[in-house]
């Protein structure tokens, strides 16, 4: 499965220091930061990621949704055997004293979920795409997964929300 | 061109917090539906202590019989943070808006929440600053004067900020503020050597950078009477 990095994310780098103001956050016209994104794996609006292999499908939230979140330190999941309907909340992750609900991209029944996470939850920061999985789910309707997104299109959603402000 | 983004303020007085729970979660449900503009909710509240979602009962230093004997009430909440006092003299925003829309993450929208407080405080000549990594707020030195916690579901945000004009800190004693030992709180009327204006002032001096740092073109006020 081929790998693409559009760009190192240069948030951090660009992040101005400040003494005791800040500068009107949203004037800042900085360019844009890319985040990576996997092909072969599908993509929501809301900026989860879904692997389908065979009967199960692997869920977890993106790059560019870890890094718009900042350091995660709280994972919120689901019990093996809880079903979901597509878009219903499955969990909630923690970040800078804000929990931010996180949708099924599919129909399904989790049939795994991630524990290293509630030990670990920095590793949706660090590795958003494996090892920051978060659960597995058994599809309800496979066909779902065409009304997603595909890499390139998701990237070009991203980068048309973040060229929205 | 860019359209013209409108933010309806809601200014009340002294609201229970479990009410205003209530009337946030029906805001939520009517901002995802597009059928409100985005909304904040300015109001205090009485003597209330609350946890965020992770439920860090071990910061709550007193039983909860203790808490009602002395008048305060205890919520658990599913905002992010952990736990905090919100009393009266205390300003309480509660935005109700789409990050969506305006095309920001968690991350960026707490940092607002915190040039908000930053530049209400600076009106007063106090020398504030956001928190470092893993302490979210505004400080002056290491006193808390504005705290945040937050919750986003489906890009819609709720609960808010808490910033410190002039409640009674004694409250903040009986819990481990924002689960971080060794710092303490603050408030305006400490820290400032200026004449503070009416609450409501405050209040408005909050909203006002508000709409500015997440770019509405206008407020709409509305004064709500009793809750």
């Amino acid at each position: 499965m081929a790998f693409k990095l559009w760009a190192s994310s240069t948030a951090n780098a660009l992040r101005i220091s400040y003494n005791g103001t800040r500068t009107p956050l949203l004037a800042l016209s900085i360019s844009r930061c890319f985040s990576s994104v996997i092909d072969g794996f599908k993509y929501t609006p809301s900026h989860e990621w879904v692997k389908h292999e065979g009967s199960v499908a692997t869920i977890g939230i993106t790059d560019h949704a870890q890094d718009h979140l900042g350091e995660v330190v709280f994972v919120d999941l689901p019990e093996p055997g809880a079903c979901f309907a597509k878009g219903g909340s499955f969990g909630a992750v923690e970040s800078v004293k804000a929990t931010s609900d996180i949708n099924c991209p599919i129909s399904g029944e989790v049939v795994e979920v991630n524990t290293n996470l509630c030990e670990n939850p920095a590793l949706i920061n660090k590795s958003p795409y494996e090892d920051g999985w978060m659960i597995k789910v058994k599809p309800g309707d496979p066909s779902e997964l065409d009304s997603l997104m595909g890499s390139k299109d998701y990237t070009k959603f991203c980068e048309e929300e973040d060229a929205a402000h | 061109m860019k359209l013209q983004r409108t933010l309806r303020a809601c200014k009340f007085g002294i609201v229970n917090y479990f009410d205003a729970l209530n009337l946030q979660e029906r805001l939520v449900s009517d901002r995802k539906a597009g059928n409100i503009l985005d909304t904040v909710l300015s109001l205090q509240h009485p003597p209330t202590y609350t946890l965020g979602k992770r439920r860090t009962d071990h910061n709550l230093l007193v039983s909860e019989s203790d808490l009602k004997a002395m008048g305060a009430e205890l919520h658990y909440t599913e905002r992010g943070g952990v736990i905090t006092f919100h009393g009266p003299r205390q300003a309480i925003l509660y935005p109700i808006v789409s990050l969506r829309e305006i095309g920001i993450g968690a991350r960026k929208y707490v940092e607002g929440l915190e040039s908000v407080m930053i530049e209400v405080t600076s009106l007063y000549g106090v020398n504030v600053h956001p928190g470092k990594a893993g302490e979210t707020g505004v400080w002056v030195g290491d006193r808390k004067i504005g705290a945040i916690g937050v919750r986003i579901s489906s890009g819609i945000t709720s609960h808010g900020l808490a910033f410190n004009i002039n409640p009674d800190l004694n409250y903040f004693k009986h819990i481990v503020p924002c689960g971080i030992l060794d710092k303490g709180v603050t408030s305006l009327r400490t820290e400032t050597k200026m004449e503070l204006p009416e609450d409501e002032v405050i209040h408005e001096q909050l909203i006002k950078p508000f709409a500015k740092i997440f770019q509405f073109g206008d407020i709409q006020w509305k004064q709500d009477g009793s809750f």
